[in-house]
């Protein structure tokens, strides 16, 4: 009993925290719709006893706030733009009112978050640049380029080398 | 003065006296030296060391020559008082003004801090709708960030902005899912996306602020000359704290203007463009300026890293010329804090403007601009060729050295024994003359620079400071231009912005080489050729010392100390402008804790956002769904370290996937949620306690529950 005492003291510190996450406001509006909300999360726990205090408060309010904000954007898709229409008004008083003022739910339907304005494509096409002479210089070299004609060159001039350095041992010291 | 109505009022004959008198004045002194050291060698033939050492002298005294050169005209004309030919010149104050062209203002991010980077656009944008020319001008934030808790905040910065300013509409946010090409490919996309919108564009850096009247002074002059695609201002560097940000600050204050006029005087339309604070004509730009590939095996070898110069020559190879405001005011950027933090940005541009040597010899690249890329390959293409030089010297001197005691010639003297003093007096001249020149320029405005004393004082240290930096500086341009010769590549990397000292050891690990080879060289000379220790010091003192010299300059409190002792001071610090003011605030709002990560996951209006601006897919393909529902899995129990950058980045680009994360976080007990996760609630609670006491407070109303510490909140 202690227990579940404790996870509904939890459950309403969590809600309360929602609440106010929503910037609900006045005070008395906040507590309002703390014990409302947890009265039907309690209900609602009656026929899932298994579920904790906190997932199932969190989970009925999470589900009234979606609907609230549906029926506000009047289109379900667009429920984070009417939270942030919400969050810019100012109007936290509202917050899950049942009927909220024609009004507020224009400007909420009306409002946009416009990240940017409308598309107007360009296309940008890049432009062949003649380089020059030491692009042809540049391309034969590295077509040319092998580390194996590297090491050619490198055996042949030390093969050279050291024939001559025996030549110069053997027939003028 | 004459006046200047328009650019097409600027004679070709004008023009080429112009660079006939510059390239004369820096050809002509480079002529000189190169007599000079002839003369020396040529007693006795030259041999092939002394070849050697010839040829690697006409680039180098050749660069102080021409640096000299545009230092000795911008003087000129800065003494008579400016130039006829100065863009800005061509607005007639009198004249009425209408509404200026269409213009978007873009500021590129990556990875910077939101605080700063907005306060920077809110500034600007105030100071804009304060000219009442406002309307015309749009501002795009262009975010590449690809750290997932910097693009959250930078969300939350733009949406808060928006709303304090009333800007929706007017200033926007775009996150680009794949960052291609770095800043030119943010640029470009822009371009793509809205650039038909738009007469102009306005370039800035995160760090960039412009008043809104340059910036509206900037449109007029587009508007006033079709013939121009660039006007380049010069910014002024601010806000420094550090030595060295200060130090370089002072420098571009004092001897800046002699190069920014000097400059001028000679390209006039055919100047360069620096990447930001500045404006474009962007038909021209999209239609002409789109970046080539460049010749090479590899996709990245064809990528051009350092845009701006190539820019530059695109547009007037499409017949438009580009202009450099240099005597426009209201145009700011700040400088690297420390050393590393400032090589760190000479790396990229060093492989940036090497990159530029494909365009040096191209058909069709102006005159103006391949003077502009020869200028920049040789900023650091001089730094091998001085260490050349100067073993090569050293040798020289120990090989006539050991040759004259065996020859037992030591006593005689060289034939032509006044050309090594005359050379010498000529270098020391056109080094530090320039010096004396800033000074002379800031004398008559000395009392803004903190009197006639300081000033003179100042130009001392900042001499000093640039003698010392100058082989730390040889030392790594030299490291760059041999990695990127080996092809090692470059990332573009986050600036650190903030003025932080260098701890000892990243000093010892970065400057540990420098240190180790001035300190060889010192013992080497010393034991070896005693005599040429004196003329070495000046580059073997700063390497000797480039530990200290680097954790010094770094350091905030002697910068601070010097500016309260009146030294290396800026007018900007003693009368901050209006525009520069309140950037270093802090966000009074508690709602903007946490940050990154746990705000989105935590606060419903961060989600709600960062969600609405996300587009949302139709298709959700089973195994991405899986994916991302394990990667939630992961971060709900085992926090956010748990998941790379990539992964969370995935995780963030789902608007599903972060709603269903907001949802558990708030629905999951405590047992089941990481620490990390439980202390960031904790926070987000505390702080809504906070808030509501302030309310309280505000509003007189108690709230007995709140007021006394419940046991099981501190659980929570």
């Amino acid at each position: 009993m202690e227990k579940l005492s404790a996870g509904w003291d939890a459950a309403c510190l969590r809600l309360e925290d929602f609440l106010r996450a929503h910037n609900v406001e006045p005070r008395e509006r906040l507590l309002a719709l703390t014990l409302a909300l947890l009265g039907e999360a309690k209900s609602l726990h009656a026929t899932t006893p298994d579920v904790s205090p906190i997932a199932c408060t969190m989970a009925h309010v999470t589900q009234v706030s979606d609907a609230w904000f549906a029926a506000l954007a009047g289109d379900p898709e667009r429920i984070a733009r009417a939270k942030v229409a919400y969050f810019s008004s100012g109007r936290n008083d509202l917050f899950l009112d049942p009927s909220p003022p024609p009004e507020f739910v224009a400007a909420i339907r009306g409002a946009a978050i416009e990240a940017g304005p409308t598309l107007e494509f360009q296309s940008l096409l890049r432009k062949e640049v003649d380089y020059g002479a030491m692009e042809e210089i540049a391309r034969e070299t590295w077509d040319q380029f092998s580390w194996g004609h590297v090491l050619r060159a490198f055996l042949l001039w030390m093969a050279i080398f050291f024939a001559a350095w025996a030549a110069y041992v053997r027939f003028f010291r | 003065m004459r006046p200047f109505a328009k650019v097409a009022d600027l004679r070709p004959d004008t023009v080429s006296l112009r660079r006939a008198l510059f390239l004369a004045t820096g050809a002509g002194i480079t002529a000189g030296g190169t007599v000079l050291m002839f003369s020396i060698f040529q007693s006795g033939g030259i041999s092939l060391l002394e070849g050697a050492l010839l040829a690697l002298f006409v680039p180098l005294f050749g660069q102080i020559a021409f640096g000299f050169a545009i230092a000795f005209w911008g003087f000129v004309i800065l003494a008579i008082g400016g130039d006829r030919f100065d863009i800005m010149r061509t607005l007639r104050a009198d004249e009425p003004g209408a509404a200026p062209g269409s213009t978007a203002i873009a500021l590129p991010i990556f990875n910077e801090d939101p605080d700063r980077t907005f306060r920077g656009l809110e500034n600007m944008f105030r100071s804009l709708e304060a000219t009442g020319a406002g309307t015309s001008f749009d501002f795009f934030v262009l975010s590449d960030s690809n750290d997932p808790d910097r693009w959250i905040e930078e969300e939350t910065a733009w949406f808060r902005l928006c709303s304090r300013c009333q800007a929706f509409g007017r200033i926007f946010y775009r996150k680009r899912r794949v960052s291609l090409h770095g800043k030119s490919g943010n640029i470009a996309d822009f371009c793509r996306r809205w650039g038909g919108r738009y007469q102009y564009l306005l370039i800035l850096d995160a760090d960039s602020v412009m008043s809104g009247e340059t910036i509206v002074r900037l449109a007029r002059v587009m508007d006033a000359n079709p013939e121009v695609g660039i006007v380049q201002t010069g910014p002024k560097i601010v806000r420094g704290t550090s030595i060295l940000q200060r130090f370089v600050q002072y420098a571009t204050r004092s001897v800046g203007p002699l190069f920014a006029a000097g400059s001028n005087f000679w390209h006039l339309g055919g100047g360069n463009y620096w990447g930001h604070n500045a404006m474009l004509r962007l038909k021209p730009f999209i239609e002409q300026c789109v970046l080539p590939e460049l010749p090479g095996r590899s996709p990245a070898d064809r990528h051009i890293l350092s845009h701006d110069t190539v820019e530059a020559s695109l547009m007037q190879q499409a017949g438009y010329q580009v202009w450099f405001a240099y005597l426009e005011t209201g145009s700011y950027e700040e400088g690297p804090p420390n050393l590393t933090e400032s090589l760190k940005r000479d790396r990229r541009w060093c492989q940036g403007n090497l990159q530029h040597f494909w365009f040096l010899l191209a058909p069709g690249t102006r005159f103006t601009n391949r003077i502009h890329i020869f200028f920049g390959l040789m900023a650091y293409l001089t730094a091998p060729m001085l260490v050349a030089f100067i073993i090569l010297s050293s040798w020289e001197s120990y090989r006539r050295q050991v040759f004259e005691v065996f020859s037992g010639s030591i006593d005689n003297p060289a034939p032509i024994a006044w050309a090594p003093a005359a050379l010498l007096a000529i270098t020391v001249v056109l080094l530090f003359v320039p010096k004396l020149l800033g000074f002379l320029h800031l004398a008559p405005r000395a009392r803004e620079f903190g009197g006639v004393l300081r000033v003179l004082a100042s130009t001392l240290l900042e001499t000093l400071l640039s003698v010392l930096i100058a082989p730390i500086l040889l030392f790594f341009y030299t490291k760059f231009v041999v990695l990127t010769a080996l092809g090692l590549r470059v990332t573009w990397k986050t600036q650190n912005r903030d003025a932080a000292g260098i701890p000892l050891s990243d000093a010892i690990r970065t400057y540990a080489a420098p240190n180790a080879i001035g300190l060889a060289a010192a013992a080497v000379v010393y034991f070896q050729m005693p005599g040429l220790l004196l003329w070495l010091s000046p580059v073997l003192a700063g390497l000797v010392l480039a530990i200290p010299i680097a954790m010094l300059t770094s350091s905030e409190s002697l910068g601070l100390a010097l500016r309260k002792w009146g030294l290396l001071l800026i007018p900007e610090e003693s009368s901050t402008p209006e525009i520069l003011q309140n950037l270093d605030a802090q966000p009074n709002d508690p709602t903007l804790t946490p940050r990154g990560i746990f705000q989105v996951a935590i606060s419903p209006e961060a989600q709600a956002i960062h969600a609405s601006l996300l587009r949302r897919s139709r298709v959700h393909a089973r195994h991405k769904i899986d994916y991302l529902a394990a990667l939630r899995q992961r971060l709900l129990s085992d926090g956010p370290p748990s998941l790379t950058r990539r992964e969370l980045t995935a995780l963030l680009w789902d608007p599903h996937a972060v709603e269903q994360l907001h949802r558990d976080i708030w629905l999951l007990p405590d047992q089941d949620l990481h620490p990390a996760w439980q202390h960031a609630l904790r926070h987000f609670n505390e702080r809504s306690e906070l808030t509501n006491r302030r309310d309280i407070a505000q509003t007189g109303i108690s709230r007995p529950a709140a007021a006394t510490p419940n046991p099981q909140r501190g659980r929570l």
